[in-house]
């Protein structure tokens, strides 16, 4: 089973990276294409201007071609049709082998909307890119970053912080996961990208497609100048590759916790979390809101949405809103998010090597997050008394896939100690990893904004 | 800043490592410092706690010595849940339905049709 989904996984990047080839050919006719294009629509214009007679008495046939001309049909190019594949394959992979089937869903769809083929560019007002289309305002909320601390409120206000509480050192397995995110913003730098640019791909490490969207939205939007020269918009691809890495953890995950590990390491059990007081659970998300605040005032929007969002969880006195942030809302926010950031991939932008780019370094900067959890943790454990220590797996939820992470460490660590229940202790971990990953963003936004 | 930025700026690889090394170094410590104050947090609170028992003039029980396996805890929350579940089913057995306190309404009294009293206005 598990080689199947593999091979299904492997199979959608293969098929992907057969195609950059007509990723190619489509950037050097894209130009041509829409050059022909408005004249071809010019020269239809100025027909009706010349011969409003023939307009008039159009035949059935030349109605007909009008029509075609501005199908999809008429339009498709090979860009086109492989991001409808694209699409085709989230949504397979969400229904068939349950892979966040609440975000590919949503991305998939977005995926078909964004990339049906039509006329550009005369002012058909369609496409997410076209200023005062229906999509263009939704994904405004995309550009503006709105979506992503609203996100972060409904997350705060789903997330029980008491495993963190009760065993504040796995908060620093959180930090070190960290490291992905500023090797790969440097291997970025080095494959060309400039500093914004990098700092955006980096994120990706972080493996929180909101913190990746936000930062995406202020540092590579395509409107920023850096250097006199405008930044590449980047929005799309960083947010479909952080949200496909977040859908394969499981099959990311496990190979590198093997390789990292040895079997004594992996049935570590640890000592079960202590009954965490009210009065600590409240002050938690006041003390962090502060700290953080104050060390990486950028970080506000999310980690002071987020931190709200746990303190009408925990006050027990705003039931009303702590339901609606953490159920309506985040659904809601969520098919819209999803959606725009599927359209967002129009072949026309998202078709490019730069994309490919970014998805080996997501890959790279997901890897070295993972493994730097994990090595963390076996660092630590050589200062830990016997009965403290730390079962390394518990390192790779450092990556902030909240829960995807802490599951697949339980998993993990149930086929070596069927016994050793570890998923309390990966959620700390977990949700330090949100946290570190959004001071990490902060930081990245005040260095290079 | 900016002038700091501008110097920097010189090399972009240089600028790079220079945000990596400080960038990560901010990360861990900001955690670091969330760590040492979540770890001093729960003793405050208890040194709070006991002092306030120690005023009022009780006596601290200490940490409880009951050692429960997770065996027994799972017993117990097992016990709890269906007694929880069978009281729920309990239920009076009366029927819900209440007598209306108010017999007569102009919708259905027919005291207005005999007076006229509703028909009058037209």
């Amino acid at each position: 089973m598990a080689i199947r989904k593999l091979l299904t996984v492997i199979g959608a990047i293969a098929i992907i990276a057969l195609v950059s080839s007509s990723f190619k050919l489509y950037e050097k006719t894209t130009d041509v294409e829409q050059t022909s294009q408005v004249e071809n629509s010019v020269g239809v214009s100025s027909d009706m201007g010349h011969d409003e007679e023939s307009v008039t008495g159009m035949s059935g046939m030349g109605g007909v071609m009008k029509f075609y001309e501005y199908s999809g049909f008429n339009n498709v190019t090979a860009g086109h049709l492989v991001m409808i594949l694209v699409g085709l394959i989230f949504i397979f992979l969400a229904i068939k082998y349950d892979y966040e089937p609440l975000l590919l869903i949503p991305i998939g769809i977005g995926i078909l909307i964004g990339n049906i083929p039509f006329m550009e560019g005369v002012g058909l007002k369609l496409g997410i890119y076209e200023e005062g289309s229906v999509m263009n305002y939704l994904y405004y909320g995309v550009t503006a970053g709105i979506y992503p601390p609203l996100i972060f409120l409904g997350i705060g206000a789903m997330t029980d912080f008491s495993s963190l509480i009760s065993n504040p050192k796995l908060m620093l397995l959180g930090a070190a996961a960290q490291i992905g995110i500023f090797l790969t913003f440097l291997g970025a730098i080095f494959l060309g990208f400039n500093p914004p640019e990098a700092g955006a791909i980096g994120i990706i490490g972080g493996a929180d497609g909101p913190t990746a969207i936000f930062l995406s939205s202020k540092l590579a939007n395509g409107i920023n100048l850096y250097n006199g020269e405008t930044v590449l918009n980047l929005i799309g691809p960083i947010a479909i590759a952080a949200y496909s890495y977040m859908a394969l953890v499981p099959v990311i995950q496990p190979p590198i916790m093997r390789l990292l590990t040895n079997k004594n390491e992996r049935v570590i059990r640890m000592k079960p979390p202590r009954v965490v007081p009210k009065l600590e659970k409240i002050m938690f998300p006041i003390i962090g809101l502060l700290l953080t605040g104050f060390i990486s005032p950028s970080s506000l929007p999310l980690l002071g949405m987020l931190f709200f969002g746990n303190l009408l969880k925990e006050s027990g006195r705003t039931k009303r809103l702590a339901d609606t942030a953490r159920n309506p809302m985040i659904d809601i926010v969520t098919i819209l998010l999803g959606l725009t950031v599927g359209a967002s991939t129009q072949a026309t932008v998202f078709l490019k090597g730069t994309s490919l780019m970014i998805f080996g370094l997501g890959a790279a900067s997901f890897i070295i997050a993972t493994a730097g959890g994990i090595l963390f943790a076996k660092f630590m454990n050589v200062f830990l008394k016997d009965g403290e220590k730390i079962n390394p797996l518990v390192g790779a939820a450092g990556v902030s896939a909240v829960p995807d992470s802490a599951r697949v460490v339980q998993h993990e660590g149930l086929k070596y100690d069927p016994t050793n229940h570890l998923l309390m202790h990966a959620m700390a971990p977990n949700v330090s990893g949100v946290i570190g990953s959004a001071v990490a963003a902060g930081i990245l936004l005040s260095f290079l904004a | 800043m900016e002038h700091l930025n501008l110097i920097l700026l010189d090399s972009t690889m240089d600028f790079g490592i220079t945000v990596t090394l400080i960038g990560y170094l901010i990360v861990l410590s900001a955690l670091i410092f969330l760590f040492l104050v979540y770890l001093t947090l729960p003793k405050l609170l208890d040194m709070y706690t006991r002092s306030r028992m120690k005023k009022a003039g009780k006596v601290d029980a200490g940490e409880s010595t009951i050692g429960h396996s997770g065996e027994v805890n799972a017993a117990i929350s097992m016990a709890i849940f269906l007694c929880m579940n069978e009281k729920h089913d309990i239920e009076s057995g009366k029927i819900t339905a209440k007598k209306l306190s108010k017999r007569y309404s102009p919708w259905n009294s027919k005291i207005y049709t005999i007076q006229g009293g509703l028909n009058s206005r037209f």
